[in-house]
């Protein structure tokens, strides 16, 4: 029974990790309408823009985190101006594609610049604090109110703000935006720069708990997508949901068949999902 | 980090600019060049080996070429990138063989890439060493054109259970990714540890997750006096971590390959790596090729594929020389006379040439063990380095 | 024979199974606007169907190839009968996530396929006897049946089924009106283009003796992506053209990376995958159309009008 509840706590911890990479991702994709598989570049960028404010310019690790969300955010939405706006009329597909070819030249500059070499931030590692018969991680406390931190901002500016309002008045009807008044190529570009600077928070939180090197994001994308999908792309609330349910999905896994298929419980996860409730498990409105 | 980047590649383009204005000086070689090449992982999940391992053939090329070249040629090394992958391998081998029309192909790193790559080698009669694990590897029909430094899993972790025994636990928990030694290395371990009167629990783990929490739970219901991490350096960061924050207190145990500087570095806490245990093969104590990779790679504890790599070179530079000949052939029929069987001891190809231009008999002892080899190409026996981690260094326990 | 003409010919036989996966995805992408990101997957999927089969049962190539294409048509079968029914986002990341579950099996199912290991040995045809020139007249085999295929796909293309696949692309609600069955076409175009791939990846085998879960990583289906967007995506001689421009691109661009200086070895190999990403968006910026632009013949004329 412990060794059940602790597998759920691990669960929502490394949920919380994959939940701002697919909050930015599901951001992107209902202002965009189209999967922006660059997320994993996003996300490594960021785990890189964290590491050079705290290691060059000494910035705290959780300052740095500012670091890591400019880098992404600032990179995304160059990209997006310069790469994939262009290509969006050709369809999402296209332009999906193009995400993927951008993914690899990304992974590749940081590679061409920083080297294969592991990076690792400076921030010291504490033992699990432990209560009735659990253990986290207090990193990971600070993991997850950080995560649920954003998420809440995140809330606040969609609901509260005037631009939020304006994205989410974009991704629900883009047409009736522009006759409000609202420029939805601002919005869109604002969106990308959010989005991927949440990426970018969120691969800087995976580097704390991993390494930092070229495939730091790569290695959990599919995961990320999964959580998308699972809370319905496009949906906000959904991909926290998501990204929460396969966490606990991929724990489970380890108890209940072999620990060397975790990343493919995603995959089972989408299936089965799609499969019963093909718009996901919150539906498809941004928020 | 940077300060330390940018010094080094003034240092590597001051040595290129001096090497470039010594050159009619120095190289009086003759003639075509002799070409060799490395294909190491550059990209994908090898990654972080592939570019220490091609830097450290790279050197001793260096070395030999600046002393004069071998044959009275020059050595031109050529690095390609085999991506981690087969597929992508066996394209580079294929240029490398028939474009390049080099004599060896050095550093393979993944027992697949290998696999795939050798039976070009043996058919275009080109000499491959490697440092690939898997056993499968030396009992393919390479007709002597392939040797192979890193120990068998047979020899590596009958070695290792011994030691582990020794430390005097009782209760072992060996927790792997999916590698083609997985099921040996759980196997042989298991024989080993019974028969020293200990137990052996074992769990394979996906080697991409950003966690191992409920893996290492699972370990610790074991209750482990030991836990061996037998990853690569990746997946061995998270693992680590998470072995530390969940409180366990046993002895730790790993592969050099993989609880490496870099590691040790990434990590930057002192506490987590503190006591872990690590495991090379090695020479016998006293021997002195291991302090020379050790400047080559810029550290105290240099990469046992590193290592493997310096070796690779030394020797196929020296059978070169031993056989007159720079052929893939020659190469094959030589590489054991110069190392083994006799003869005046040398760890580096420069002393190693000038010996056998010399007349003498010479028998290498590389960085990472004797290099003898039998006929498949395993290497016979070696030594290995029991070293343990203190205030981040690894440090020399024994060598046996 | 040796030298370039030894690499030539291992380069002409590559670009056959480039060319395969190619026209796999040119049929779904090009013909109904589908994407498949799994395309390593499916090629996996035939690699180790056939190499099991000769390898583990003994069977003769050719029933190898054929339980390749099976495979293949029953994989992709299995892919889309969730999706279809959805938009091609979901299609795009689930044959993503198919692709890392059978590389997941290959790796892990030690008694069915040998695991990381991989499967070496599979028989070629005719190995013995041709000795030297088992590469040569393989390459040849591979040309016949990369035509052979294009030619079949040729035909699909111009025929009824294929400006039915194309109705669907273009606008699956009219081509509903229409009275298309939306749903069955677009099974049926995706079963077979996995099959072709399955295809390719049993040729893989055969040719190379050895497959292993490592070859079948994300970055080759980057490279057919590559290869049907500059040839010319709906065009099926596109496919083969642009499958052999991109051998040609990635093998040149060893040489032409390492002529930069003072670079080393990894950065290399970074520059070298850069410009693969590179080489695909300028294709889909500068040139949508490809190198051989779609060409939509124009429906039959009705013989007589009743």
């Amino acid at each position: 029974m412990d060794s059940l509840l602790q597998a759920a706590l691990n669960g929502l911890v490394a949920g919380t990790i994959l939940a701002l990479p697919a909050i930015g991702f599901t951001a992107m994709f209902a202002v965009l309408r189209y999967p922006n598989f660059a997320v994993a570049a996003y996300a490594t960028l960021g785990a890189y823009g964290g590491w050079m404010a705290n290691a060059w310019l000494g910035w705290p690790a959780f300052v740095s985190l500012l670091g890591a969300f400019a880098l992404a955010g600032v990179v995304g939405t160059a990209a997006e101006r310069v790469v994939l706006e262009p290509l969006r009329p050709a369809g999402a597909l296209t332009a999906a594609i193009a995400a993927i070819a951008l993914n690899v030249i990304l992974e590749n500059v940081l590679r061409f610049c920083f080297g294969n070499d592991l990076l690792g931030y400076d921030l010291p590692l504490a033992r699990d604090i432990r209560f009735a018969g659990l253990r986290i991680a207090p990193q990971q406390i600070e993991n997850l109110t950080l995560a649920l931190a954003v998420m809440g901002a995140l809330f606040a500016f969609l609901a509260f703000t005037r631009v939020g309002k304006a994205m989410r008045a974009t991704a629900d009807n883009p047409d009736l935006a522009r006759l409000k008044g609202i420029e939805p190529r601002r919005v869109e570009l604002l969106a990308v720069f959010v989005g991927a600077g949440l990426c970018g928070v969120g691969g800087m939180l995976l580097g704390l708990d991993t390494s930092i090197d070229p495939l730091t994001g790569f290695r959990v994308v599919l995961s990320v997508f999964a959580a998308a999908v699972v809370g319905g792309l496009g949906s906000i609330p959904g991909a926290v949901a998501g990204a929460l349910l396969i966490g606990l999905a991929e724990e489970f896994a380890t108890l209940a068949i072999a620990p060397t298929y975790k990343s493919a419980v995603g995959f089972l996860a989408i299936l089965l999902v799609l499969t019963l409730r093909p718009r996901g498990l919150l539906g498809e409105r941004a928020y | 980090m940077t300060d330390r980047s940018i010094r080094l590649t003034r240092r590597t383009a001051l040595a290129v600019g001096t090497a470039a204005l010594a050159m009619p000086a120095v190289v009086r070689a003759q003639g075509e060049p002799i070409r060799l090449a490395t294909l190491t992982p550059l990209t994908g999940a090898g990654g972080s080996y592939g570019p220490t391992m091609a830097k450290a053939a790279a050197t001793v090329i260096e070395d030999v070429n600046k002393a004069g070249g071998v044959l009275g040629r020059r050595v031109q090394l050529i690095s390609e990138d085999d991506q981690t992958n087969p597929e992508a391998g066996v394209r580079a081998a294929r240029k490398l063989i028939d474009v390049d029309k080099v004599s060896a192909i050095m550093g393979t790193w993944a027992s697949s890439v290998t696999t795939a790559v050798a039976p070009l080698c043996w058919e275009s009669k080109t000499m491959l060493c490697t440092v690939s694990g898997a056993d499968s590897i030396t009992l393919l029909p390479h007709q002597g054109y392939l040797i192979r430094t890193q120990p068998n899993s047979t020899l590596q972790l009958t070695r290792l259970g011994a030691h582990v025994l020794s430390l005097g636990v009782k209760r072992v928990f060996q927790m792997i990714p999916q590698t083609p030694f997985t099921q040996s290395s759980i196997s042989i371990m298991d024989a080993t540890l019974k028969k020293g009167g200990a137990e052996q629990g074992s769990l394979i783990y996906d080697d991409k997750k950003p966690t191992y929490r409920t893996e290492v739970d699972q370990a610790l219901r074991f209750n482990p006096d030991l836990i061996f991490a037998a990853g690569y350096t990746p997946d061995s960061v998270v693992l680590l971590k998470d072995i530390f924050r969940a409180g366990f207190k046993g002895k730790i145990i790993g592969m050099a390959y993989s609880i490496n500087q870099k590691l040790i570095d990434q990590i930057g806490q002192a506490e987590v790596v503190e006591g872990v245990y690590t495991f090379a093969p090695s020479p016998a104590q006293g021997a002195t090729a291991h302090e020379r990779v050790k400047k080559i790679a810029g550290n105290d504890n240099p990469d046992p594929y590193t290592c493997q790599v310096y070796d690779h070179a030394s020797m196929v530079l020296m059978a070169i020389a031993a056989a007159k000949d720079a052929s893939g052939t020659a190469i094959r029929d030589n590489v054991r006379k110069i190392s083994q069987g006799g003869g005046k001891t040398v760890d580096n190809a420069v002393d190693g040439i000038k010996a056998i231009t010399a007349g003498e008999k010479v028998d290498y002892v590389g960085a990472s063990g004797p290099c003898d080899f039998d006929d498949k190409g395993d290497i016979i026996d070696c030594k290995f380095r029991y070293e343990q981690i203190k205030a981040n260094k690894r440090t020399l326990l024994k060598i046996a | 024979m040796s030298g370039w003409a030894n690499y030539i010919v291992f380069m002409v036989a590559t670009g056959g199974f480039y060319a395969l996966l190619a026209l796999s995805l040119n049929l779904i992408w090009g013909g109904a606007g589908m994407v498949n990101l799994g395309l390593a997957g499916f090629f996996a999927l035939g690699a180790y169907a056939s190499a099991l089969l000769t390898v583990k049962l003994g069977a003769p190539i050719l029933a190898g190839l054929a339980g390749a294409l099976l495979v293949g048509a029953v994989g992709g079968y299995v892919v889309t009968m969730s999706t279809t029914r959805l938009r091609g986002d979901y299609l795009a990341i689930v044959t993503l996530g198919f692709a890392e579950t059978i590389r997941l099996i290959a790796n892990n199912e030690i008694w069915l396929t040998r695991g990381s290991d991989g499967v070496s040995g599979i028989p070629g045809p005719l190995k013995a006897e041709l000795g030297s020139w088992f590469n040569a007249v393989y390459a040849a085999g591979m040309i016949g049946i990369v035509a052979l295929v294009w030619f079949g796909l040729r035909r699909l293309d111009q025929s009824p089924y294929g400006r039915a696949l194309r109705a669907v692309r273009e606008d699956q609600q009219v081509a509903q009106v229409a009275g298309k069955r939306i749903l069955r076409f677009k099974v049926e175009a995706f079963a077979i283009s996995a099959a072709v791939a399955g295809l390719a990846g049993a040729l893989y085998g055969h040719f190379n003796s050895y497959v292993a879960p490592d070859i079948f990583q994300p970055l080759i289906t980057v490279y057919i992506f590559l290869a049907v967007a500059a040839g010319g995506v709906g065009r099926v001689s596109g496919a083969v053209l642009g499958a052999y421009l991109v051998v040609f691109f990635l093998e040149s661009t060893r040489f032409a990376a390492a002529a930069i200086p003072g670079l080393s070895p990894v950065q290399h190999a970074a520059i070298r995958e850069m410009l693969v990403g590179l080489a695909l968006i300028l294709v889909l910026r500068v040139r949508p159309q490809g190198i051989l632009p779609e060409r939509i013949p124009p429906a039959p004329r009705p013989a007589s009008v009743t």
